[in-house]
């Protein structure tokens, strides 16, 4: 499936922890249907990736972490052609968004291993990527890759490339990328803390009422 | 593969002499004990409010788990915090249908979850009750409860019926994997 900022127990957990996925299959992973992130150290670099679930049902939380992102990483399942115009879709939904667009994109053209994947060329028109990312003034960088093959410092090199690619985009234009996350943080996160606010308000209220029936 | 808590042990075996524990929470109602005599693989008949609390071990291969459920009223929630101490996973379990109530859940869940001994510590948020008509979808809950305000931790919201078992062993899934990649 296809992710913002990343799937993938896969490929993240493979990278980090060589050796720990022992004797489970990589066949094995649990739909992602919720929040996790994995903190990694790359050369000068210390990055973050939040692994957001891809599933229809879940995709609405996706947009809550636009704010603090600098860039996104989307996943694709190549070898799922009938998904396609659905991940297309689902990407433009993404890139539509003020808070993403402008932003740089690594697009990792996923499961390559398998018969029958798109190639990157065909995932680029089915996707119309080019159009996608010039309307939103997002750079942009595919790779075709495999998230079972390898682990560890072994693992699929186009996923490093596209990676590292990311990383020194974002690092040249550090700066103003910086500015605008803050900016765009600080704000959703006064707005946060003023929803929670008035949560705490309404709830009390309403343990006070309760209180107070069951006294009369 | 085995069922419930069975099977969080039975993967993790060959780490013998641990013991795990997993903490049950939610509102009254929320079908906490009925899930926990799900995992426990027993036949869910009737089920009465739980007062205190309720504790089932599952000892295999070595290896330890215990899970609390502790009873949900109003009266006794001040009190969950107690038990919190050394918790490596918290199932925080929700009345999908009772639409009324999530952001009274919430409130608790925010609450509960600022406990410095909480820190951390990754949740699973079992949306129960799917077999009525009236559940609301896991995402609808997710936002319901602001789940995306919670950076500190994994979570994952797992839809279920602890009345029928649907989903019940996907979480149980969910929570062997985490457990797993924290054990190292
Ligand atoms: N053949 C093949 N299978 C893969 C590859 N990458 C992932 N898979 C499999 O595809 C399935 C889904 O992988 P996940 O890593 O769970 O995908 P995800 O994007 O995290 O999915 P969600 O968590 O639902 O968003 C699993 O069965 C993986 O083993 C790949 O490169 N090749
Ligand atoms: N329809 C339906 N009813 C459920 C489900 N799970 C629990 N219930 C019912 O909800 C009621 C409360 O369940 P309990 O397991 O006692 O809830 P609890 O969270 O332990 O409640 P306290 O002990 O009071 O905190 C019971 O009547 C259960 O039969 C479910 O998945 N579907
Ligand atoms: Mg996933
Ligand atoms: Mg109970």
């Amino acid at each position: 499936m296809f992710n913002l900022m990343a799937n993938c127990c896969n490929w993240l957990k493979r990278w980090q922890e060589p050796g720990v996925m022992g004797d489970e299959s990589p066949e094995d992973v649990a739909p992602t249907v919720g929040f996790s992130k994995i903190d990694l150290k790359q050369g000068r670099f210390e990055v973050t990736i939040f692994d957001l679930g891809g599933g229809k049902r879940i995709r609405n939380i996706w947009r809550n972490y636009y704010a603090e992102s600098y860039g996104v990483i989307f996943v694709v399942d190549s070898s799922d052609i009938e998904r396609m115009e659905e991940t297309k879709q689902a990407m433009t939904e993404v890139l539509n968004s003020p808070k993403i667009s402008g932003k740089p994109v690594l697009v990792l053209a996923n499961k390559q291993d398998r018969e029958g994947a798109l190639s990157e060329a065909d995932v680029i028109e089915s996707l119309s990527l080019e159009k996608l990312v010039n309307e939103h003034k997002c750079l942009c960088q595919i790779e075709p890759c495999s998230a079972v093959m390898g682990c560890g410092k072994k693992i699929d090199k186009s996923i490093k490339k596209g990676l590292y690619w990311l990383l020194h985009i974002i690092a040249k234009d550090f700066d103003a990328l910086n500015e605008r996350i803050q900016r765009d943080t600080t704000e959703q996160k006064a707005y946060e803390e003023q929803k929670k606010r008035e949560r705490a308000e309404r709830v009390r209220r309403i343990r006070e009422e309760r209180y107070s029936l069951c006294n009369f | 593969m085995g069922e419930g808590l069975l099977s969080v042990i039975q993967r993790l075996r060959g780490s013998p002499g641990q013991e795990l524990r997993i903490v049950l929470l939610g509102l009254d109602n929320a079908g906490k004990t009925t899930l926990l005599k799900r995992l426990a693989s027993e036949e869910v008949t009737t089920i009465t409010p739980t007062q205190g609390f309720n504790i089932k071990s599952v000892h295999s291969h070595g290896f330890k788990l215990n899970v609390w459920d502790i009873g949900g009223q109003r009266s006794v929630r001040p009190y969950w915090r107690k038990y919190l101490g050394s918790t490596d996973l918290l199932i925080y379990v929700i009345d999908s249908a009772d639409q009324k109530r999530f952001e009274e859940t919430g409130q608790e869940l925010a609450e509960l979850t600022e406990d410095e001994s909480l820190t951390g510590v990754p949740l699973l948020v079992f949306a129960n009750k799917q077999d009525l008509v009236t559940a609301a979808p896991a995402a609808e809950i997710a936002e319901g409860l602001s789940l995306h305000t919670y950076r500190d931790r994994e979570w994952q919201i797992q839809a279920c019926s602890a009345l029928s078992g649907e989903g019940v062993q996907d979480g149980m899934n969910w929570i062997s994997s985490q457990i797993m990649s924290r054990k190292k």
